[in-house]
């Protein structure tokens, strides 16, 4: 392990952005072309560096702690990192890294690139802040940071459209995250302490009903649990998920898609057992069947191409929900199979946001009336989509068929077979979805206007291929994901570990 | 002690209303902004003691530590506002320009109105 | 603006930057510190442009010499951060020497980052100010 490594995987991203504004001066003044795309690629590719290094160390079954400025918990904040957190850190680390990579073509066109970075690289701090902190207010300024810079990226382009969606998300979110800042306030006043290891020990007494909970536990419960899903988009929260998707930049709706949805299923898997010990396992399964019916049954009637993906968004994460849910009601595989459809959901929906931002950068349109027979001019962006519809439908041999089956069993292993047969109808109508879309555009009859449309840049299939490699090969060996998934899940059910690693070791 | 905890009740009730149910972008925002302040009055009352003083450690205090420990305000949620209240300002400014950037493409301030994006 | 506001503004503005400057270095003594320091130092500047106008204010400090001091600011705390992991063992670790209770140059590493916290935000509030006033 790089010594300093936790915090290096904090700081590297968030200093890379305080200095980006001085590498889009010097560029100016030297006229170095693309000084800042390649320094935000340096950053994301260091970053990942630095989280790989700190993989073996925790799958090997240590919790690595790390204090600020040598104060011990609980007076001081401290980053804890267990196999759930380094499977989101990884996650977040090489999606970003792919993602960074695709907007250096995608974003070629447009002025004022460097202040674009920064954003992007304030983002990814946010999100690597959430998953690795062990302090609850903490968690709530890079949850801040994360959506302020998001807030941003979509209005990026000032066009009335980004403007809408940015408004839009920016009162919702905000309305969010004030719940959260509540739930904190409700939570410090009966506790007494801020960090996740202490107040899971001194909420210790309340799990399994063995005293009454007091009304004012349930109420933070209560306020937490809505903030997270605000953000997390489940319905009837998702209103702002699929205006903010169609009109981002499409390199920023492959970010958000990606690895914005690791934060909040990360705290939904971290919910039931720290630093609540409450059980809130059927309001998960409701919200989860919810958001997978609602969702697929509106991408049904989308005519516009980045709005049909956003809703799929909402129908799958109500997939990773719904498995999350199961498994605290006595169901294993459930919640291994939530976390892992949480693994191949990020790379095969940025990869569905990369084609169709590819077609958009190509053709100038994203409506599926105005498009169609690119399959001769594209090839490669149609195989990779090909691959990806494959994928999110849960046809084998891809890694979507392995998530979504392990799902299937643990809804009949916890006992509610209707879950799985609802499960199994919202795959069938994901897969007419997307046969539709890839007939409509791909296949059939090309418009003259669309004679010379060239195949995408090679820096934006790059990514594309790499992500498309990566779906083969989990479908064909998903023992390789069950390496990563197996401890996550068993560390997030092991909380009285971390509370003993955390308090006890230091 | 607990009128404290009604009037942060009542700002956050109020300011929740006029998030729903007011119809200009920047009655909105001072919705937004007077929600937060309840928030931060409440946070900041959880840590009041009866016939407290400030927390400032002088020189004078440190000859008699534990009378000064249990007699000072919890400076722990006045740390907690301060940062608070700056994320707000940040969230304050981005609304205001993207409302300035909203009155410039549609003419209105009204989001009823700010409506492009089909269904 | 009229010839009142304007003298006014212009006599009252330095001592209002002192008071600011004030709460900035002895935020390890009083309450305040580096955010409402800031924010004090930036409301003297807004207040002359209020008075005299955006263009001549421009004039004075342009854009560019705000985003300096931005990246300055900002690269004050990155060295501080910094500075405890090369020396010490952890991230914002305390090297620098500890003086004694109550007096000026105390209290290690703390005054200086809250000098990095005041310019960052003096630069930030008064870049908003230039982005919303202008054209």
């Amino acid at each position: 392990m790089i010594p300093q490594a936790p915090i290096l995987a904090i700081v590297v991203p968030l200093f890379s952005a305080f200095l980006m504004p001085m590498i889009g001066l010097l560029s100016k003044r030297y006229n170095i072309d693309r000084a800042c795309d390649w320094f935000a690629v340096a950053a994301m590719v260091g970053t990942l560096i630095i989280v790989a290094s700190m993989a073996p160390t925790v799958w090997g079954g240590q919790i690595i702690v790390y204090k600020f400025g040598n104060w011990s918990p609980p007076w001081g904040i401290n980053l804890a990192i267990d196999a759930l957190s380094i499977q989101m850190a990884l996650m977040i680390a090489g999606l970003g890294t792919l993602v960074m990579v695709y907007s250096v073509a995608y974003m070629q066109r447009d002025s004022r690139r460097d202040l674009f970075y920064t954003l992007a690289l304030l983002v990814i701090t946010g999100m690597m802040g959430t998953i690795l902190t062990g302090d609850i207010f903490n968690f709530y300024v890079f949850l801040e940071i994360m959506s302020v810079a998001s807030y941003a990226l979509i209005a990026f382009r000032r066009d009335s459209s980004g403007i809408e969606a940015g408004l839009k998300y920016l009162f919702i979110g905000s309305l969010g995250t004030s719940f959260v800042l509540l739930s904190i306030a409700m939570l410090y006043s009966f506790v007494g302490s801020l960090n996740i290891a202490d107040l899971g020990a001194k909420l210790a007494i309340y799990r399994g009903a063995a005293q009454p909970v007091p009304t004012i536990l349930v109420a933070s419960l209560a306020l937490f649990v809505t903030g997270i899903m605000i953000k997390v988009a489940m319905v009837p929260f998702h209103i702002w998920l699929p205006d903010a998707f169609t009109a981002a930049p499409t390199a920023v709706s492959a970010l958000l898609a990606g690895p914005a949805a690791v934060v909040g299923i990360y705290w939904v898997a971290r919910l039931p057992y720290l630093p609540f010990g409450l059980p809130v396992g059927i309001i998960l399964v409701s919200l989860g069947l919810l958001s997978m019916i609602v969702g697929v049954l509106m991408a049904l009637t989308q005519r516009d191409f980045k709005r049909m993906l956003a809703y799929h968004v909402i129908s799958q994460k109500g997939y990773m929900v719904l498995g999350i849910g199961l498994g605290t009601l006595g169901s294993v595989l459930g919640a291994q199979g939530g976390l892992f459809h949480l693994l191949n959901h990020s790379i095969y929906k940025s990869m569905l946001f990369m084609c169709a931002g590819a077609v958009l950068y190509r053709t100038g349109s994203q409506k599926f009336e105005e498009l169609g027979g690119l399959g001769k001019n594209m090839p490669l962006t149609a195989l990779t989509f090909l691959i990806g519809s494959l994928a999110i439908s849960g046809i084998p041999p891809l890694n979507g068929f392995v998530s979504k089956y392990t799902i299937y069993l643990g809804g009949i292993e916890a006992g509610l077979p209707i879950v799985t047969i609802i499960a199994v109808l919202v795959s069938a109508l994901t897969f007419a979805s997307f046969f539709k879309a890839f007939s409509s555009v791909f296949l059939g009859q090309r418009p003259k206007h669309l004679r010379d449309i060239q195949e995408a840049p090679k820096l934006m299939l790059f990514p594309m291929l790499a992500m498309a490699v990566v779906c083969i090969v989990i479908g064909l060996f998903p023992a390789l994901g069950f390496n990563v998934v197996g401890p996550a899940q068993a560390a997030a059910e092991n909380s009285a570990g971390y509370i003993g690693h955390v308090i006890g070791g230091i | 002690m607990s009128l404290n905890y009604v009037i942060a009740m009542l700002l956050i009730t109020l300011g929740l209303y006029c998030l729903l149910f007011k119809r200009n972008l920047i009655k909105l925002i001072i919705g937004l902004s007077v929600m937060t302040d309840g928030i931060h009055l409440f946070l900041i009352s959880m840590g009041y003691r009866t016939g407290g003083i400030a927390p400032i450690v002088t020189g004078e205090s440190t000859s008699n530590l534990p009378n000064f420990a249990s007699r000072a305000v919890d400076p722990l949620p006045q740390a907690l506002v301060l940062t608070s209240i700056v994320i707000n300002i940040c969230i304050t400014a981005m609304a205001l320009s993207l409302s300035i950037y909203a009155y410039r493409h549609y003419g209105t301030l009204d989001p009823s109105k700010i409506r492009r994006l089909s269904e | 603006m009229t010839i009142i506001v304007r003298t006014t503004s212009r006599l009252l503005f330095p001592f209002i930057f002192l008071f600011g400057v004030y709460i900035v270095l002895h935020g390890h003594l009083t309450p305040g510190g580096g955010f409402p320091g800031g924010v004090i130092i930036a409301a003297s500047v807004v207040m002359l442009i209020l008075a005299y106008g955006i263009e001549r204010a421009q004039q004075r400090v342009s854009i560019l010499q705000a985003e300096m001091l931005d990246i300055i600011g900002s690269a004050t705390i990155a060295v501080i951060g910094i500075l405890g992991i090369l020396l010490g063992a952890y991230f914002l670790q305390n090297v620098f020497p500890l003086g004694e209770l109550g007096k000026l140059f105390s209290a290690g590493n703390l005054a200086l980052l809250y000098i990095g916290v005041g310019l960052k935000v003096t630069a930030s509030i008064l870049l908003i100010f230039y982005a919303m006033l202008s054209d």
